[in-house]
């Protein structure tokens, strides 16, 4: 009964209320029962509620009567950070129509733009939605007309709800219902289903997220994943309401999971479509376009003997997220690790803390990087993912940098402070637009690395909060760059190189070197830290040696607790490694990034 | 052998805390109540209750500290050591010290004391410096010190003084002058502390609040120096990191600490060693009088170490003090070599010049290692 099935997901620029608002819809279709309740109920991720943001997109069906009719009502609750965008991608694929959420007082921000669009070029129905209406200073009426200027949606279709209180719910189901447009696939096609999304269970293997595009799947069925050419056995069907619940069959037009005894993680792709098994397979959907690497740093085991156990658990984790990748590197300084590729800072910073969590590895982190483009003396353009893979200048023909388009939503009143922050970030205004009376877009080609690592807290801070920040790869571009190597007591340390534009090369160099000095602990002799730029040495600074480490306390009878204040010394070299006989600390490998002297 | 080495050390020392203080000083994480001599009824019951049981072992060293143990007024003081004298047997030439404040000397506590067989008395001055005693919030003048140094040593002949050095504003040249009047008095041991900031005084939240600073650590590695020398020349020999004797009069309760020997140990916070378990009581007082008075245990923490962590924290403790250990000794009363277990370590503290190998077997802190202790220390633990 397709007819009565609706799939739809939410997007919105970060916060503006979409796991809130979904919420309020399990609440009204009475999927979740109201004692159950609680805020953001689909970010069960332990890092979600930790940090209150969404990071897993997450699908959800649900029951609701109206006139008469049973409609089925899929959701699929997105993130709306930046670096999660991928996520978003992989759910309008599943869907027929989107909720666009702004919210009334913030207005149009810039994944407000990012996501209308992405819809757009999925051909989906919009529902445009103006939420948190309850709000004291909500302009509903200005940011319907801002809608209307930057993502032509019409002012008198906006579905006006708080998902706070509740208001607007049902005004808003009812336009689900009549504006979304079913799914047209044919139940009795030959089977094929999209995998949008999977993780990993203990117990049962694989759980393999699926939108059934045409036929119909059923328990016990033989189907097989096209691309990875293998075959299963379907155990178990069901829906996710939120939980996992089974049923019998799912049939064109529903999303759900399937389950089948699927130990090998590798055998799952996102973005791989399932078919019968056999001859007489359906054709392949279109996939997934890989997302763009934004970042990369290198992740190594404090202790080398964990490597493997890094790899186990990166393998695990890249089931639930294909977007970050990773492969073997070896570092002088730091053994053997994993160059990893991720698609911003704060996935970096996730993938991290999932790893950690999830896994019980002390890691240490290298300080991210873009990748780089060199052109060398034999006219061949290689990839640079790690600074210490840069070639000696004399081999360098062209160094190129990876440019974004960046786009910037800003009230009128900062628009002079926003563009004097790009200027600085070496950026070229390419145009700005006014949405309404008192906010407008500013777009500029920034390179990469100047806004990876901090531009959008720095809009942040030098708009009070209103700016935001959203960027998109426009491709290479030559420039004069130059590798800032950091000896440690005479040896270059591989994984504290940088690349930097060579006017900032000196600056720079004594910002790392001050930095470093700062965070690596003494020892028991002097350590020098230099800075240099090929054999040129532009900075030095000294460690100097530590002169005692005694407690000159009476050790009485409390040998435990002695003990244990004792061992804690050395829990402290927890996410340390040692270079040559420096310890260096986790933080120390990020001072690289550091650019100002007074940081 | 494997029988034999599985034999824990009998206890032949006894710690008794007593918790009562007149005020609690702003540096102080001891396990201590100020101001609460309403329990100290209690607390004698509860500590002969929790006595009782041992069956009135026989001792060689008993130390009684807190806290201050001369705050009980003088009835209460003879009712306690009275107490004391029936729930230990002390050995022939056993050591009984007394921890007290120079304020609450008085002849007749300390003649009290006498007569109940204490024979060895360490006394909280900290200080002679008005301004200094003043900081660290002591209830004493240096000449009410003086005067307390001189009665104990008179009638109890055994006295040490504990001094703490690198206190906020401290010069080296205050020091100096707390060490030179020191040494004047009829002092048979001194301990000498760096003050150190505890979490959870008023010392750490007024450093915190940038309101105390310490002397930076170049100053405070001098004043230990300095101090190592001074004494040396007064005749104090130098035998553990903080802890300096004339001739013969080392403190031997706490070298059985060091020595890996087993305790008993009773009162709040007190932590004994007895059957291969290190054990703490509760850490407050009035938790620790409830315990006993409704028959549950004290204890707070108990852990069951092993031969190997045995040996480790003999070698780890046993290194602070200046002559060294023997590890042979260490080997078989353990079971365990360290020079073994320990290779790697020992020789990386060798090779940086923190340890050296006087004579084979023994291994002790250089003079640079002495500095390092600490790090020497933290090794060999693994
Ligand atoms: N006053 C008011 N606050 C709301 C409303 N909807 C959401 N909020 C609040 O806005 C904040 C963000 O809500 P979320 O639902 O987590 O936002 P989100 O869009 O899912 O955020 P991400 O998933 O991180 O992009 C929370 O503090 C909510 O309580 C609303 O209608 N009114
Ligand atoms: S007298 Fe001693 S035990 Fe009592 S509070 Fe002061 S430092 Fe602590
Ligand atoms: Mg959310």
């Amino acid at each position: 009964m397709s007819e009565n099935i609706r799939n739809f997901c939410i997007i919105a620029h970060i916060d503006h209320g979409k796991s809130t608002l979904a919420d309020r819809l399990l609440e009204h279709t009475g999927t979740v029962a109201r004692r159950e309740m609680k805020e953001q109920l689909l970010d069960d991720l332990e890092l979600e509620r930790q940090r209150g943001i969404t990071i897993k997109a997450r699908a959800v069906a649900m029951d609701f009567k109206l006139g008469g009719k049973t409609y089925e009502l899929n959701l699929i609750d997105t993130p709306g950070h930046v670096d999660f965008q991928y996520e978003v991608s992989r759910s309008l694929v599943c869907c027929e129509g989107v909720l666009l959420l702004v919210d009334a007082f913030q207005g149009v921000e810039a994944q407000t733009v990012a996501n209308a669009y992405a819809a757009m070029e999925h051909e989906l129905q919009i529902i445009p939605v103006i939420n948190k209406i309850d709000l004291t200073h909500a302009r509903p009426d200005e940011v319907a007309e801002e809608m209307m200027n930057s993502l032509g949606t019409d002012p008198d279709e906006c579905v006006r709800v708080s998902a706070k209180t509740g208001e607007g719910i049902e005004s808003l189901v009812e336009a689900i219902i009549a504006h979304i447009p079913a799914p047209t696939g044919d139940a009795d096609a030959i089977l094929q289903a999209m995998v949008f999304d999977s993780n990993y269970d203990d117990y049962r293997g694989a759980i393999t997220y699926v939108r059934i595009m045409q036929g119909t799947v059923r328990t016990g069925q033989k189907i097989q994943f096209l691309r990875a050419g293998t075959q299963h056995e379907v155990v178990e069907i069901g829906r996710f309401v939120p939980h996992r619940e089974s049923c019998a069959e799912l049939k064109a037009g529903q999303v759900g999971y399937l389950i089948c005894n699927i130990k090998s993680i590798g055998d799952v792709h996102i973005g791989d479509t399932i078919s019968r098994a056999g001859s007489g397979a359906a054709e392949p959907l279109p996939g997934y376009a890989r997302p763009k690497r934004m970042v990369y740093c290198g992740l190594f085991p404090s202790d080398g003997q964990d490597f493997s156990e890094l790899r186990d658990a990166l393998e695990r984790l890249a089931v639930n997220d294909p977007s970050f990748e990773f492969e073997p590197e070896t570092s002088d300084a730091l053994g053997f690790g994993f160059r990893c590729g991720f698609l911003g800072l704060l996935h970096m910073e996730i993938i991290q803390q999932r790893l950690e969590n999830e896994s019980d590895i002390d890691l240490v982190q290298t300080a991210p990087n873009v990748t780089y483009e060199i052109v060398n003396k034999r006219g061949e353009t290689i990839s640079i993912h790690k600074p210490q893979d840069v070639p000696d200048p004399g081999d360098i023909e062209e160094f190129r940098q990876p440019i974004v388009r960046c786009s910037v939503i800003v009230p009128n009143d900062f628009i002079g402070a926003v563009m004097k922050l790009c200027q600085e970030r070496r950026g070229i205004q390419q145009s700005q637009e006014y949405l309404g009376a008192q906010r407008a877009m500013i777009t500029y080609h920034i390179p990469l690395a100047e806004v990876v690592y901090d531009l959008h807290d720095k809009i942040k801070s030098c708009t009070r909060g209103y700016g935001t920040l959203d960027y998109e790869m426009v491709g290479y571009e030559a420039a004069d760059l130059c590798r800032l190597d950091i000896m440690v007591n005479g040896n270059r340390v591989d994984a504290l190189s940088v690349v930097c534009n060579r006017a900032d090369a000196d600056r720079r160099g004594r910002a790392v070197a001050k930095k470093l000095k700062a965070e690596i602990e003494r020892h028991m002799f002097e350590v020098a830290v230099q800075a240099a730029i090929g054999s040129r040495v532009i900075a030095r600074e000294t460690v100097p040696a530590m002169r005692k480490n005694v407690t000159a306390k009476c050790y009485g009878g409390d040998i435990t607790r002695k003990r244990k204040l004792l061992q804690k010394q050395k829990e402290g070299k927890k996410r340390m490694k040692a270079i040559g006989n420096v310890e260096i600390s986790q933080k120390a490998f990020m001072a690289v990034l550091s650019d100002n002297e007074q940081d | 052998m494997d029988s034999l080495v599985d034999v824990w050390p009998t206890p032949r020392a006894a710690y008794l805390h007593v918790p009562f203080c007149r005020h609690r000083c702003g540096y102080c994480n001891f396990s201590v109540v100020a101001d609460r001599d309403d329990l100290i009824e209690r607390y004698l019951k509860a500590i002969d209750k929790e006595l009782r049981i041992l069956g009135r072992p026989v001792v060689d060293t008993l130390f009684v500290g807190g806290g201050t143990p001369t705050h009980f007024d003088i009835k209460t003081l003879d009712r306690f050591l009275g107490m004391v004298g029936q729930r230990f047997q002390l050995a022939d030439a056993g050591e009984w010290t007394m921890e007290a404040n120079p304020e609450d000397i008085t002849s007749e506590k300390i003649t009290l004391l006498a007569e109940y067989g204490v024979n060895r008395i360490s006394l909280g001055v900290q200080s002679f410096n008005p301004n200094k005693l003043a900081l660290l919030e002591r209830g004493h003048s240096a000449q009410v010190a003086t005067a307390a140094v001189e009665l104990a040593a008179e009638v109890i002949g055994n006295v040490s003084i504990d001094l703490i050095f690198a206190a906020p504003g401290e010069t080296l040249a205050d020091w100096l002058t707390d060490l030179e009047l020191a040494i004047q008095l009829p002092l048979q041991h001194l301990s000498t502390y760096a003050l150190t900031f505890e979490k959870g005084t008023r010392f750490w939240s007024r450093r915190e609040r940038g309101d105390l600073q310490s002397p930076t650590e170049s100053c405070e590695v001098d004043m230990y120096q300095r101090t190592r020398q001074v004494l040396a020349e007064s005749l104090f020999k130098h035998y553990e990191i903080s802890s300096f004797a004339k001739s013969d009069a080392r403190c031997r309760h706490n070298l059985a600490y060091w020595q890996g020997c087993g305790w008993y140990a009773a009162g709040p916070g007190a932590a004994r060693f007895v059957e291969g378990k290190r054990e703490v009581n509760h850490r407050s007082t009035t938790t620790y009088l409830r315990r006993m008075e409704s028959g549950q245990c004290p204890t707070a923490e108990t852990e069951k170490i092993t031969r190997e962590q045995y040996a480790r924290e003999r070698a780890a403790f046993g290194v602070r003090m200046i002559d060294g250990i023997d590890l042979d000794v260490l080997t078989s009363e353990t079971g365990i070599s360290i020079a073994e277990i320990c290779s790697d370590s020992i020789g990386l503290s060798i090779s940086e010049g923190l340890v050296e190998v006087p004579s084979p077997h023994w291994i002790k802190l250089s003079e640079r290692g002495i500095l390092f202790a600490d790090t020497v220390a933290s090794r060999l633990l693994g």
